[in-house]
């Protein structure tokens, strides 16, 4: 179980510095940074007028689809570079792997598509 | 042919109860009716043509339990046998008279729901299947389910009058009294099974010499097995038989209708306790204290109910503790180990016993259901044949015989001879029971001269209208009066060879195998024999149950349960009976003319002076025969005379206001009723009472609605609140399950 | 990778083939049209695979290196849930058809959420698991909310969605717990880990969060807050399909893991199971109680019988696995039964979802009602019917392990479980008479009521054999 453990010491390292650094930072602002507010500071600057609603607004719902076939091809993407790197390792098994991975995800592509889930209107 | 009887009056239950809206309610009583007399006569045939050997006849494989097997049998002997004919005979009789008796209800108003007679008649017949599965049993507890079921069947005829509130308590009283007993005689039941793992009879009786030198432990101490299971079967037989203290239901049961009582309280059901302990002889036997017991509660039985009997003014509660009264005498008789006595009074009894409460439910019908005996009188021209028979039966009951020989009616000799046998018990229990028993003799004599004399004789009182339309009963009642006054009338004659004869006759009528011992025993006689049982009586106070038990099991002459009764070799009171003195033997008779003398002074007007004198001579020279010295028989006769003129007509007023306490001792029972209603039933009630309202209206009742109708839904609706419909609540609700299961593992985790 | 281990999984791969097959087939064709078409055909075809597992055999086979296991446990809940979809499939048609949500990709997802449970119950290692819940959860999530247009719809696949999400998210947590303490995620290297009886905490914690996990999916308390309102809000054969497969594919998740990876400290989750158990009897009976509307009663419904299964595992033996699997086996076919009168209840066409409406069906409806009563007290678990014998044999499970305090609590709660389901059939019965339903049926629903009625009278005799069927897989399960 040692092993393990010490495995994965660079990653509790990198996320404990990850976290000091962002603890720094913000504590630095607050201690570090000049405050001194008056009204014409702290009102809305947005090309000089007041914002028109809340921020927390609706959006269409072809961006969250957009977005989600991102990450989707995005992750392909992650899964094909080490695969691709480590290819001459992997042999026959490992190819075909990633062409059913493929095939199976162009199999959803080739749905959407005609669905029309790519059009925006 | 036995199988035959036994059912052939369920087949008629069946029929009668459930057929009779396809069959009519004719048909119903006919074909009841019929096939009781078929039993009738089969059990005749039987009881006449049984040979020495019991039999056994299997009907069908019953229990297989473990160690428990046993088979619905019939056990086929002379106890048997006398019982099937007592029973089949009265009530085959009883069906009969019930056609003119039942006729016409008013308790049973016109239209749905009148219809009554053939529910009557089913509940007659399964009365009487009930009855013959409890004589014929072969085992305890086929026994026990003949006893449990006689004991509903006079539950729902004591309560036949449902509209009747005082029916209904009746019926309730008899039902709840007859559980003591009964708890007693299953305790009994189970003791044996403990002890020789069978509840068949054989086995048990086989195992009797050995029981009464087994201890068991029961309540607090050890007791012997032998008197322990003898004694809580007596007090089964105590609760059905009616005796001393568990005898409150008997007169009750009167509410039920005549020809039910006349049936069950006087000549089948309430004989089942005499009949048990001589089915247990071989048990009794080996049990001397029990014996004592059943000596002296027979025997205060006997006179206690006497005493009532003589105040009474119903005229069937005066039969009833007659009734009461009597089978304390067949109980002294079982006690003291004569048992064949005890079944020839039963016998006898049954005879003379159902024909008084027919003959009195033909003059209550006649009267228009009148039961007050001070509303009668001078009936014996306007039903004269229902007259004879009623005199024929108190003849019989009184004991009248010609004293000395084996002639007269049919108690007098069956009477007499249980008597003879208390004097030859020997013991002080039934030295108690003697005297005992002889007052009683006299008081029944008084109290059923006194019944027939308000009855038949005398001036009309009362209800002139009744009296005026009094006619006499149709002849389905008549004819059953008939045969049974037949019985009355020669039954004792008939058969006192067989159940009071000596020891060889006796035993040969009961199939008992001849034992040399016996024998031996039955040839001797005068003084010898008289040492003979000074000593026994000498015996029995001293240690009888070490005499008793003391004798090999191996070496006894005859082996228990080989014949119908047992008798132990020791036991020689039968053949004492016989040697008794003679002044003993007229003890009952002048008894009798005591209590007749009496009250015919003084229920009858103007009876000559000469009348009196007569009885008082008679008396004298009956006292004389009997070789009483002269002077005393003299000094009898002239004491007799004396009281017979000195008492009046119409003295009994007088002594009921002069002798106001103790008359209302007796009127009012010797207030049994009050004292039991005030220690048992109420705290009973009280106990029910709270056990309803608190124990199960407050603590079952209430908890069950308090969770069914308070908590749940509290829970529910919890539940529901909890179901906000919010997702961080849900998310909530699972970190918490999260977190207890984390303490749960961080505290009792990993062990 | 071996042409055996392919063999072994032949028929999720077949399933999953069909699947992207017929997606491109309806896509590319009519879509909608051929739905009816797709329903048919894949309750065909989930039938045909599990006659083909049922009658296969095959011993205990492990394929990729452990990852996959085929057992006689994994065949027996595999072909309760290739049936239960099969026949609620066929149930949904009529009703999706009426309301024009019958997509043709609704089968499909049905198929591919059942591919998913086929690999959760045949999982030997903790990504196996994890990728066939998701598959199976994704696609739930998805039919959760088939109904777009409905408010209650989305808002039930949105609740299940986060909140399986949230369980998802508790069982990864346990699973790297798991791996972090045992070094593989393979179960036979898990079990030599845990090693007999003493277990590292860092282990066990692990395991509660798996199980904290895995009891959401069988909806046991208090993990169990997102039935009601996702059965309410889906779509009434979506309900029906929630109720059965998944609950099974769920269960034999559940004892897979606590037996193979964790039979060597079964004293330790036995508690924590038993907990589940006893919160999930009571809390489904009595808020139960509280419920009109017959779908939310179907849920707790199910959340009490999840209470009574898990007894089943909660005894910890072969015995208990094997009573377990029958009480599966008998509540799915039960709820088949009843989600198929529940289906036919409507008023003009409309669905009706409220038990007060119910009053006087008797009278209107003889046979159906009569049925229904079967159901409903068999439910109950009035004997003899043979829902009486899955509560029988999880008692019996738990008395012969010594849980003596478990049986009592279960059977105390079945006395509160019985209140609701009597009070459905003394409505139908005795209730007030309410406007009449409509009264005509399709042939497959009633069909599915009758025969499910008809088992639980006839299967009195021996259980269809169900019962040596569960031995052998609980043995398989449990050495």
């Amino acid at each position: 179980m040692d092993d393990i453990v010490r495995d994965y010491l660079p990653i509790l390292i990198f996320l404990s510095l990850a976290i000091g650094l962002g603890i720094v930072l913000i504590l630095a602002a607050v201690i570090v940074a000049v405050r001194n507010p008056d009204p014409e500071k702290v009102s809305a600057y947005e090309c000089g007028f007041n914002a028109f609603d809340d921020a927390r607004m609706k959006f269409d719902v072809r961006f969250y689809l957009v977005s989600i076939l991102f990450i989707i091809f995005d992750l392909e993407i992650a899964m094909l570079f080490p695969w691709a790197v480590s290819f001459q390792y992997l042999g026959d098994t490992g190819f075909w792997s990633m062409m059913v991975f493929l095939g199976v995800l162009t199999i959803g592509f080739a749905y959407e598509w005609k669905k029309g889930a790519l059009e925006w209107e | 042919m036995a199988t035959i009887i036994l059912f052939a009056p369920l087949l008629g239950a069946l029929i009668g109860g459930l057929g009779w809206r396809v069959i009519g309610e004719p048909a119903a009583q006919w074909i009841t009716t019929g096939l009781l007399f078929l039993a009738a006569i089969l059990s005749w045939v039987i009881f006449l043509t049984l040979g020495p050997e019991t039999e056994h006849i299997q009907i069908l494989r019953w229990i297989e339990s473990g160690s428990l097997s046993t088979d619905w049998a019939i056990r086929l002997d002379r106890l048997t046998s006398i019982m099937l004919v007592v029973i089949t005979t009265v009530s085959a009789l009883v069906h009969l008279y019930s056609f003119g008796y039942m006729g016409h209800d008013e308790n049973f108003g016109e239209g749905e729901g009148s219809e009554y007679k053939a529910r009557f008649f089913a509940y007659l017949s399964f009365f009487t299947f009930a009855m013959l599965c409890l004589v014929t049993a072969d085992n305890l507890v086929q026994m026990f389910f003949g006893w449990e079921g006689v004991g509903l069947a006079s539950y729902l005829l004591i309560g036949f009058y449902y509209k009747k509130p005082s029916a209904n308590a009746a019926a309730i009283k008899a039902f709840v009294v007859n559980r003591i007993g009964d708890f007693g005689f299953a305790l009994g039941i189970f003791a044996l099974y403990l002890l020789t793992d069978s509840i068949r009879f054989d086995d048990i009786f086989a195992a009797t010499p050995e029981l009464a030198q087994t201890s068991i432990r029961f309540l607090w101490t050890d007791w012997n097995a032998a008197e322990l299971t003898a004694f809580l079967l007596f007090i089964g037989a105590m609760g059905k038989s009616a005796q001393f203290f568990l005898h409150t239901w008997l007169p009750d049961a009167m509410e039920g209708p005549t020809p039910v009582s006349a049936l069950i309280h006087a000549a089948t059901m309430v004989t089942a306790g005499v009949f048990l302990v001589c089915r247990f002889s071989p048990l009794m036997e080996f049990a001397p204290y029990t014996q004592t017991f059943i000596v002296i509660i027979g025997a205060t039985t006997a006179f206690f109910a006497a005493t009532v009997g003589l105040v009474q003014n119903d005229i069937k509660r005066v039969i009833a503790y007659s009734t009461c009264s009597q089978l304390g005498y067949m109980f002294v008789a079982a006690g003291v180990g004569v048992y064949s006595v005890a079944m020839f009074h039963l016998l006898t009894h049954a005879f003379f016993k159902a024909m008084l409460f027919l003959g009195a439910g033909s003059v209550i019908h006649a009267m228009h259901h009148e039961q007050d005996m001070r509303n009668y009188g001078g009936l014996k021209d306007k039903i004269p044949l229902t007259f004879w028979a009623m005199l024929i039966g108190t003849l019989a009951i009184t004991g009248v015989g010609i004293p000395l020989t084996h002639y007269g009616f049919a108690g007098f000799l069956s009477k007499d001879a249980i008597i003879e046998s208390a004097f030859a018990g020997g013991t002080n229990a039934a030295s108690f029971a003697f005297w005992a028993l002889v007052i009683a003799a006299a008081m029944t004599s008084f109290y059923s001269w006194r019944l027939m004399f308000m009855t038949f004789w005398g001036e009309a009182r009362g209800d002139m209208h009744a009296h005026g339309h009094a006619h006499e009963s149709p002849r389905s009642m008549l004819a059953p009066l008939g045969v049974l006054a037949v019985g009355s009338v020669l039954a004792g004659m008939i058969w006192v060879g067989p159940f009071f004869g000596d020891h060889a006759e006796v035993e040969e009528f009961f199939g008992i195998p001849h034992a040399e011992g016996a024998e031996a025993h039955a040839g001797l006689g005068g003084p010898e024999l008289m040492f003979g049982a000074a000593l026994a009586a000498t015996e029995a106070e001293g240690d009888d149950h070490g005499d008793k038990a003391a004798v090999d099991p191996e070496n006894l002459p005859v082996q228990p349960g080989e014949g119908a009764i047992y008798m132990h070799p020791s036991n020689h009171t039968l053949d004492d009976a016989h040697h008794a003195p003679k002044w003993v033997k007229v003890s009952p008779f002048i008894a009798m003319l005591l209590g007749f003398g009496i009250a015919l002074s003084m229920y009858m007007r103007g009876v000559p002076v000469l009348a009196k004198l007569g009885l008082g001579a008679l008396g004298a020279v009956v006292l004389f025969v009997a070789k009483v010295p002269l002077a005393l028989a003299i000094l009898g006769g002239v004491v007799l005379a004396a009281i017979f003129l000195l008492t009046r007509f119409g003295m009994n007023e007088t002594l009921a206001a002069n002798q106001a306490p103790l008359y209302r001792f007796f009127l009012n029972k010797w207030y049994f009723d009050e004292i039991y209603d005030a220690t048992f039933v109420r705290g009973a009630k009280w106990l029910g009472r709270f056990l309803w309202k608190k124990g199960d209206g407050m603590v079952i009742d209430g908890t069950i609605n308090g969770v069914a109708m308070e908590i749940v839904p509290f829970f529910t609706r919890l539940a529901g609140r909890a179901q906000s419909g919010y997702m961080f609540h849900y998310a909530a609700a699972m970190v918490l399950g999260i977190v207890i299961f984390i303490t749960w593992m961080t505290l009792w985790g990993g062990q | 990778m071996t042409n055996a281990d392919i063999q072994t999984v032949l028929p999720e791969v077949l399933l999953a083939a069909y699947a992207m097959l017929a997606l491109m087939f309806g896509v590319y064709t009519t879509k909608d049209k051929v739905a009816p078409l797709l329903v048919w055909v894949t309750s065909a075809v989930l039938a045909v695979l599990g006659l083909w597992i049922l009658t296969g055999g095959g011993g205990d086979v492990a394929a990729f290196g452990g990852m996959i296991v085929n057992d006689a446990f994994a065949r027996f809940a595999k072909v309760v849930i290739l049936f239960s979809a099969a026949a609620v499939l066929l149930m949904s048609e009529g009703y999706m058809a009426k309301r024009g949500l019958l997509r043709f990709e609704y089968p499909l997802l049905v198929a591919l959420a059942v591919v998913g449970m086929m690999v959760m119950v045949s999982a030997g290692d903790l990504m196996a698991l994890y990728m066939g819940l998701e598959l199976q959860s994704l696609a739930l999530y998805v039919v959760a909310a088939l109904r777009r247009d409905s408010v209650k719809s989305t808002e039930a696949g949105l609740k299940y969605f986060v909140l399986g999400a949230l369980s998802s998210g508790l069982l990864l947590y346990g699973a790297s717990l798991v791996y972090g303490f045992a070094g593989t995620t393979l179960f036979t290297g898990i079990i030599a880990a845990v090693g007999e009886g003493q277990a590292p905490l860092g282990l066990l914690f692990g395991l509660v969060f798996v199980i904290a996990g895995m009891a959401f999916k069988v909806s046991a308390a208090p993990f169990h807050m997102w039935t009601p309102d996702v059965y309410e809000g889906s779509p009434t054969p979506v309900t029906a399909f929630f109720a059965t497969a998944p609950k099974m594919a769920a269960m034999g998740l559940f004892a897979r893991v606590v037996h193979d990876a964790f039979g060597g400290v079964v004293g330790d989750w036995q508690q924590i199971v038993a907990f589940l158990a006893v919160a999930s009897m009571f809390l489904g009976g009595i808020a139960a109680i509280g419920q009109r509307n017959i779908k939310r009663l179907m849920a707790y419904s199910s959340i009490s019988h999840m209470g009574f299964a898990l007894m089943g595992l909660a005894a910890g033996t072969a015995f208990g696995v094997q009573a377990m699997l029958v009480y599966m086996a008998i509540y799915v076919t039960m709820n088949i039964g009843v989600f198929a009168f529940i289906l036919a209840m409507e008023r003009d066409g409309a669905p009706v979802v409220r038990i007060d409406e119910l009053g006087g069906y008797s009278k209107r409806e003889p046979l159906r009602a009569l049925a229904m009563l079967v159901l409903l007290f068999s439910l109950a678990g009035v004997p003899p019917l043979v829902g009486f014998f899955g509560k029988f044999y999880v008692l019996r499970a738990a008395m012969d392990a010594g849980m003596t305090w478990l049986a009592i609590a279960a059977v105390i709660a079945a006395v509160i479980n019985a209140f609701y389901y009597l009070r459905i059939v003394f409505l139908m019965y005795f209730g007030e008479d309410a406007e009449a339903m409509d009264s005509g049926i399709s042939p497959v629903l009633w069909g599915f009521l009758m025969a499910s009625a008809a088992i639980m009278v006839v299967g009195i005799i021996n259980l269809f054999g169900v019962e040596a069927i569960a031995a052998t897989a609980a043995a398989a399960l449990v050495n």
